[in-house]
């Protein structure tokens, strides 16, 4: 029998270890890469980390839920078109706008929340209403959602982006661009509804015994409908953000986003077999990967060698997750 | 106020082909404890499931508290004041003691109309109720995962006892419990029964049965074999009316005996 004040400590490294290994990765990179300590590779590394962030957010409620939702990929891409056509001037963008001008931002926000949950609420009926595996009624929303893209646009793209939208993709605010704070402040805001209220709670609970909290009352079926149209609704902010990043779409925008979130997703600690995880581990470990991104384009390596190394940190992070497991195990 | 709180009327439960409940009454008074025995795979808990709107019944009818109720959901069984410990346990073993007393009945605090949880609140209650019964765990943040079998029945029972509510169906609670825990278990059943509140009991072990129970009643292959009061009877009686054998006089068709 340990000590509880031991067991609190080791438990406590077990939950922050991707925190560790975030600081430890950034050392070892700053004293071997060349040019790799700057506030501005610092910047790069919080900035790329922005879409793939709002996205996992949304994939690691899902799966502390129990489930999984491998849609949020096209769906981000299906927003960013959705803007793109409505609010770009060029390409397929039909060029809507508003007087005052600025009126776009809001209207455009809320077509790409909207967009993003009815998906999501699609995902939600297929897999609660319709009991569906919510592994194989994602992937297939992740094929035929994919596939409205690029029937929506004829595959050509939207260019010229409504002014007052491409602001936003512009300004900075200490060094780091709105739309990255965008995603900081999705992190702070989940993080908390997760950690802090009977919702996040309820979800986490649902992910470990969804018997239980069935009889214990809890709305099930309900919560976890809600956690697709989340999902949706994230994966649609992040779409909105997108396009504003690129002043546009094209069909094939935000390809390979779902592999990174889902890689930062179990590398930020959330396990597979759901209700375990907590979201500031995941924004931990999109910007382990970001960092990990930049180091390889900083020596100049060649992009196979990003997804080889991505590849093996899922790996390796999968592993962790059950020698985390038997550790915990020993503890009891 | 009629002294029933729950009457059950020819209840019929099929699975498929399988007859799991073949036209169940009996009835429970407030403040009576009645212990429900039969063989594996009689039927107890599904009557149980049945009761705390786990399960429908194929057919039948369940007067709760003066009326009839058709409870669609453990949710609006708990609502109505049916409180339930299962079988298999119902803890979420992947968050703390707490958590789990307080499954979606947390105390919250509305600020701006967010509810947030009051998580020291909650700690200061989960902790009075184990000292009550005298339940120790070492810490209530630690992940019910880390805690023994005994231990996560404690927790289910406490809770129940701290909900309170207007009947209580208790499903084999005292599987894993030591000597000295089922004592005190057996003892808190009386103290709720002394309260008004209904007890249903299942249970395997005769000595238990005849401890705590005013009534009992005996379910065989689906159906009622024996509703006596337990000091008209004796455990090799009921032995009998559970396997069957010498089962001479038919069951009262009602099955109101003893109300
Ligand atoms: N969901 C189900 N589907 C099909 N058959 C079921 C289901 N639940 C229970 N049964 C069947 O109904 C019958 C009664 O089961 P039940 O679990 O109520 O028995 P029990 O009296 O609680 O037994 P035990 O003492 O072993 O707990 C059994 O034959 C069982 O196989
Ligand atoms: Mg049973």
């Amino acid at each position: 029998m340990m000590s509880s004040r031991r067991r609190d400590v080791i438990e406590f490294l077990l939950n922050n270890l991707v925190w560790l290994l975030l600081v430890a990765v950034l050392v070892v990179f700053s004293l071997t890469v060349p040019n790799y300590f700057q506030i501005g590779i610092f910047a790069n590394i919080i900035e790329q980390s922005t879409y793939v962030g709002v996205i996992a957010i949304g994939l690691a409620i899902c799966i502390i839920a129990g489930n999984m939702d491998l849609s949020v990929e096209s769906v981000a891409a299906l927003t960013a078109m959705v803007v793109g056509i409505l609010f770009c001037s060029r390409g397929v963008g039909l060029g809507y706008s508003f007087s005052p001008e600025w009126l776009v931002v809001p209207i455009s926000l809320a077509i790409a929340l909207g967009v993003g949950a009815v998906i999501g609420a699609l995902n939600g009926w297929l897999v609660v209403g319709l009991k569906m595996n919510a592994f194989i009624a994602t992937l297939a929303s992740y094929i035929w959602v994919r596939g409205l893209v690029v029937a929506l646009s004829g595959g050509r793209s939207a260019q010229d982006l409504a002014p007052s939208l491409r602001v936003i993709g512009i300004q900075t605010v200490l060094n780091i661009p709105l739309t990255a704070w965008v995603a900081i402040a999705c992190f702070a805001g989940f993080s908390f509804v997760m950690a802090k209220t009977p919702f996040g709670r309820h979800v986490t609970m649902i992910g470990g015994n969804p018997v239980a909290t069935f009889r214990a009352g809890i709305k099930v079926d309900r919560l976890v409908v809600i956690t697709f149209v989340l999902a949706g609704a994230i994966a649609g902010l992040a779409g909105w953000l997108l396009a504003i990043r690129s002043s546009g779409a094209t069909a094939n925008l935000g390809t390979g986003m779902l592999f990174n979130a889902f890689a930062a997703v179990v590398i930020g600690g959330v396990s597979l077999k759901g209700g375990i995880g907590r979201l500031p581990g995941v924004y931990a470990g999109v910007l382990l990967l970001s960092s990990i991104h930049t180091a390889i384009n900083l020596m100049g390596l060649p992009a196979h060698y990003t997804q080889m190394i991505l590849g093996g940190l899922v790996l390796a992070a999968v592993l962790l997750d059950t020698v985390k497991l038997s550790i915990r195990q020993r503890l009891a | 106020m009629s002294d029933l709180i729950l009457q059950l009327d020819t209840i019929i439960k099929n699975f498929g082909a399988i007859e799991a409940l073949r036209g169940i009454s009996f009835a429970v008074k407030r403040g009576e404890v009645v212990a429900l025995l039969g063989d594996n795979g009689a039927g107890k808990s599904t009557l149980v499931k049945i009761i705390s709107g786990g399960l429908q019944p194929t057919s039948g009818r369940v007067m709760f508290d003066g009326a009839e109720r058709h409870f669609a959901s453990p949710a609006e069984a708990k609502a109505a004041g049916i409180e339930t410990v299962y079988q298999d346990l119902s803890l979420c073993t992947n968050v703390d003691v707490v958590a789990n007393f307080f499954m979606g009945r947390e105390i919250v605090k509305r600020i701006f109309g967010i509810p947030i949880l009051q998580e020291r609140a909650m700690q200061a209650v989960v902790e009075t109720a184990m000292a009550n019964a005298g339940t120790r765990i070492p810490s209530m943040r630690t992940n019910v995962e880390h805690l023994s079998g005994g231990q996560r029945q404690a927790i289910e029972l406490n809770r129940f006892v701290h909900w309170g509510g207007k009947l209580v169906l208790l499903d084999e609670p005292f599987a894993a419990l030591g000597v000295e825990q089922t004592r005190r278990g057996l003892e808190m059943i009386k103290r709720i029964a002394g309260q008004g509140i209904g007890v249903v009991i299942i249970t395997h072990i005769m000595a238990q049965a005849f401890q705590v129970a005013d009534r009992i009643v005996v379910i065989r292959q689906g159906q009622v074999a024996g509703n006596i009061e337990r000091a008209k009877t004796s455990p090799d009686e009921v032995v009998r009316m559970i396997t069957g054998e010498g089962f001479a006089q038919p069951v009262p068709a009602a099955g109101m005996a003893g109300t």
